[in-house]
């Protein structure tokens, strides 16, 4: 009993040590409206393995009009990512993602990832994002 | 340069604004609870250990170099950084020395995660990375802010700090350099006379503690102030002062934006109480923006696998070029 409790409290603590931002470059708030998750799954079109922050760029298919929008979607650096387990070939064009993230505030097709769901795997994006509801 | 002067206007006008309304504001954000656990010091603390287990490191004692001084780097054979958490405000009565404890039941309005941006001061201590409302200077009545000083914070807390001179790739300078979270070493070098500091970010920077006893220079003869100031140190039996003046004025003191001016002097405190931990404490003796000194302490723990990477920020930094300032003008124009 004693050993489960403590399980649980071990996953909990890992799972809000993983939400902590592990980088931190810009103020999130100023860029990215926290009223405003996107759960987002498409083609990887480019990767932009750069400093202060990695970005990647996905064509996501419209369900119902069909219409393809391409989002930039911004993740931390490579430094913060490679500590993460992240290689070059972890993301690569032509792959299919998913993500969960922050749309940014001007409505644009921008959003910073908080994770990134890769062949059924998700990882942390590194970012300067914290918790979003 | 228009901006800037539009900038400049804006403050002030906010400064008188903030003078006014800060004595009502006060009482809301009295409620305020201690920062949001993402603000905290969890980032980095379980890095590469199973979280929970307990940490073999903490109960060793600190290494020493053959001199018999403490060593606060590595040890021969073996790897380590010391990771740098993630202080976004040193305001926040968890951080600075004597501010009073925290209310037994004091969550609720101080939490701050609310959908934000509603241009209101007030919401207490919280607000992490994600945004909602930040208290601003009434929700810190143990930080010694002059009026001035308390209104520019406040103008920094309603932008969510947009401005914040690392979002701008420029270093952090004083104690921010720990509290800006990528890793950092210390390299001491006991025959030069001297204590060299590597950051892997902010900015890539090193810092170099002079350790020959020599004086600060005079203050006219600083070639202009420099970003991290003019750092000399002493051992006092097993802790590190190290004193720092000659500072400008493009830092801020954290995330959250307390200001601060040339006039700022520095005393550091650095003790490594066990091989696990590096203790930090600072004083922000500053006569141009507070009202007294006031001190700041926290600890840094050690990645036993730990090593430093390279981040150049400058390489692609789209947020300086999509930034705006608050007349919707590009801060950096496009040509």
């Amino acid at each position: 009993m004693k050993s489960r409790v403590l399980a649980v409290l071990v996953a909990v603590m890992a799972l809000s040590a993983s939400a902590v931002p592990v980088f931190a470059h810009h103020s999130f708030a100023a860029e990215f409206d926290t009223a405003k998750p996107v759960n987002l799954t498409g083609v990887v079109t480019k990767v932009e393995w750069m400093n202060p922050h990695t970005y990647f760029y996905v064509d996501v298919k419209d369900p119902q009009s069909g219409k393809v929008t391409n989002w930039a979607c911004e993740m931390g650096s490579p430094n913060g990512l490679t500590r993460q387990g992240w290689t070059r070939n972890t993301l690569k064009v032509g792959m299919v993602v998913s993500l969960e993230g922050t749309r940014a505030k001007d409505n644009t097709y921008r959003a910073n990832a908080r994770n990134v769901t890769v062949d059924g795997k998700k990882l942390g994006a590194a970012s300067s994002e914290g918790v979003t509801p | 340069m228009r901006n800037r002067l539009g900038i400049r206007f804006l403050l002030l006008t906010l400064a008188a604004v903030f003078v006014l309304t800060a004595t009502v504001i006060t009482l809301v954000a009295q409620q305020g609870q201690a920062n949001t656990p993402a603000a905290g010091q969890g980032s980095g603390g379980g890095r590469g250990r199973g979280a929970g287990a307990p940490n073999p490191l903490l109960s060793q004692p600190a290494p020493r170099l053959p001199d018999g001084t403490v060593n606060l780097g590595r040890v021969p054979g073996e790897l380590g950084i010391w990771q740098l958490p993630y202080i976004q405000n040193m305001g926040s009565r968890q951080y600075v020395v004597g501010a009073p404890p925290a209310p037994a039941r004091g969550d609720g309005a101080g939490r701050g995660r609310g959908a934000g941006g509603g241009g209101q001061i007030g919401g207490g201590e919280g607000g992490g990375p994600g945004g909602g409302q930040r208290g601003g200077a009434p929700s810190e009545p143990w930080v010694p802010f002059q009026p001035w000083a308390a209104a520019v914070y406040n103008y920094n807390s309603l932008n969510n700090s947009k401005y914040d001179p690392e979002g701008y790739c420029l270093p952090p300078g004083g104690p921010r350099l720990y509290a800006t979270p990528y890793p950092m070493e210390i390299i001491q070098q006991p025959e030069l006379k001297r204590i060299i500091m590597i950051f892997e970010g902010g900015t890539h920077v090193w810092r170099e503690i002079h350790m020959d006893g020599r004086q600060h220079p005079k203050s006219e003869t600083i070639k202009g102030e420099t970003w991290l100031g003019h750092s000399v140190g002493h051992w006092e039996g097993d802790t590190l002062v190290v004193d720092i003046v000659g500072f400008n004025e493009g830092t801020w003191v954290d995330y959250y934006g307390h200001p601060h001016t040339t006039q700022l002097h520095v005393v550091e405190k650095f003790t490594r109480p066990n091989k696990g931990t590096l203790h930090y404490e600072a004083m922000f003796d500053d006569p141009g923006a507070y009202t007294k000194p006031w001190s700041v302490a926290w600890d840094i723990p050690w990645n036993a696998t730990g090593e430093l990477q390279e981040y150049i920020c400058q390489e692609n930094n789209a947020y300086l070029n999509r930034l705006t300032d608050d007349f919707g003008q590009p801060v950096i124009s496009n040509r």
